[in-house]
């Protein structure tokens, strides 16, 4: 071995690199200021809208149709909107532009970005539920769930799944636009099979069948039945898994970084 | 070891044997071969598509030669890439930034991921961006942006640095800017391949030119060498009669 080779150690970066890059990623989401009021705002916007009349309709015994379906849905749009549209056009513009490229001649790695992205959009995640939640319970009385544990692991897979859709658009994605494109396209066809304008009885039988195992209808349904305290269907759970690892195959297989 | 020195003992840095790289049926490289001291300055000129910059991303480890090997300061850029990065500083072409951060975010970013990086005060003034530190890299003009990249090149204080189109879309002001920093680099020692279509420019910077056409090298040897062995008055002169094809005037 020559003794220049041997005088190089590679050197991994560290802690302050990771802080550094979520914090350079967080400034990166919140001064995209579209991107971050779709998250927050549209599922709030639903909420006030539909709060008050479905606070009045009682659906199961101490429950109204609030926690079994308004909240479920409003919480499943925050995640939607951030894993489905928000993560792949960032992903999107960051290949597109050279910016992963850049990174791939330095000691840090483009997956580290990936990595930041997805912490990112936890704690917006996070933000938008918090939001959601202090309106629902403090503005409109909303009871918590009543199966809080299964309600957390619901939405924990739920989001994983979402991840998952939405690293399919990126990986599919030939332009930031296409990726955004793809993304709402996709948003709106899980949200709508999903029962997201209108609950399922107004769709066709085996649309809303359908709807209901795909990751937007499936988070939903899942969701209503922790809040309510009913078991949670496994079809739902089958449907938001295999999304999930679907999802990542997919996107392991076709995802480019430059 | 062979790897390390040339004929006359001298360390090299960078090593290239027989690169080929092709596009589908387009060779983009055909059997380039390259030796670089360390320490030295090494232009690459070329007409567009004549392969400088497939050249210099098999160097850096970005694309992977179809045949051929590449070693840098004895590292494999593709097997010891995790070593390679600490040593190797590059500026490529078109490559963007996060648009939405500062310069001194920017700047702060990339000496996160080095060990024992740059100041970035020593970043700003070797590139004269002092005044621009709070703008965003999206606000910045093509000239600016260009001179974050040529920074961040020296970050991590690499031994090699590789700079593609080092000049192009520059003032002059700002041009004889970046040829002061490159100059203070190379007495700080630092070897530098330097990619450029601009005459001046290599004849000023570079201890030795190579000249590529169609994915061969042509020639390589300094300036003077090459004028003389083509019977030329100038540089300019020597590139055309050694590749028959006129340099485009630089960007």
């Amino acid at each position: 071995m020559s003794t220049t080779a041997t005088q190089v150690t590679a050197h991994r970066p560290g802690p302050r690199a990771w802080l550094t890059l979520v914090v350079c990623e967080t400034k990166m989401v919140a001064r995209d200021t579209a991107g971050l009021v779709v998250p927050l705002g549209l599922p709030l916007l639903i909420l006030l809208t539909s709060a008050q009349a479905a606070g009045d309709q009682e659906v199961v015994a101490g429950f109204s149709a609030l926690e079994a379906y308004v909240l479920p849905l409003v919480l499943t749009m925050v995640i939607a909107t951030i894993g489905v549209i928000n993560m792949p056009s960032f992903l999107a513009y960051y290949r597109r532009s050279g910016i992963l490229r850049r990174l791939a001649v330095t000691p840090a790695s483009p997956a580290m970005v990936l990595v930041a992205q997805v912490i990112v959009s936890v704690l917006q995640t996070v933000l938008g539920l918090a939001l959601a939640l202090t309106v629902a319970f403090l503005g409109f009385g909303a009871s918590p769930p009543a199966h809080i544990g299964t309600a957390i692991g619901v939405y924990v897979l739920a989001m994983a799944a979402m991840y998952a859709v939405g690293m399919i658009v990126a990986a599919v994605a030939p332009t930031p636009n296409s990726a955004v494109a793809i993304g709402l396209v996709g948003f709106f066809a899980l949200g709508a099979l999903g029962g997201m304008f209108g609950g399922p009885g107004s769709l066709p039988e085996p649309l809303a069948e359908l709807g209901e195992r795909l990751p937007f209808g499936a988070a939903v349904q899942a969701l209503a039945a922790a809040w309510v305290g009913v078991p949670v269907e496994a079809a739902h759970l089958v449907g938001l898994g295999v999304t999930v690892v679907v999802g990542s195959v997919t996107a392991g297989l076709l995802f480019r970084w430059d | 070891m062979s790897s390390d020195t040339d004929g006359s003992g001298r360390p090299l840095a960078i090593e290239a044997e027989g690169l080929v790289k092709r596009y589908g049926a387009k060779v983009a490289v055909d059997g380039l071969s390259l030796r670089v001291e360390v320490g030295e300055v090494l232009g690459i000129l070329g007409t567009n598509g004549a392969g400088k910059t497939t050249t210099v991303e098999m160097i850096a480890g970005l694309r992977r030669p179809d045949r051929g090997s590449v070693r840098l300061l004895g590292l494999d850029p593709r097997r010891d890439r995790a070593r390679l990065r600490q040593v190797l500083g590059v500026q490529l072409q078109q490559a963007y930034l996060h648009g939405a951060l500062t310069v001194a975010e920017l700047l702060d970013l990339y000496r996160s991921f080095y060990p024992d990086p740059r100041p970035a005060a020593e970043l700003l003034d070797l590139v004269g961006l002092e005044e621009q530190r709070r703008v965003r890299f999206e606000k910045l003009s093509g000239g600016q942006q260009q001179r974050v990249s040529i920074a961040l090149a020296m970050v991590g204080r690499p031994r090699v640095v590789i700079l593609d189109e080092l000049t192009t879309g520059l003032d002059p002001l700002a041009r004889r800017r970046m040829w002061t920093t490159v100059e203070r680099l190379r007495a700080e020692g630092v070897t530098i391949v330097l990619v450029s279509h601009a005459m001046e420019e290599v004849e000023r910077l570079c201890d030795r030119v190579a000249l590529l056409d169609g994915g061969h090298l042509v020639a390589v040897g300094t300036p003077g060498e090459l004028t003389a062995r083509a019977g030329a008055d100038t540089l300019d002169d020597a590139f055309v009669a050694l590749t028959g094809k006129q340099l485009e005037a630089a960007g």
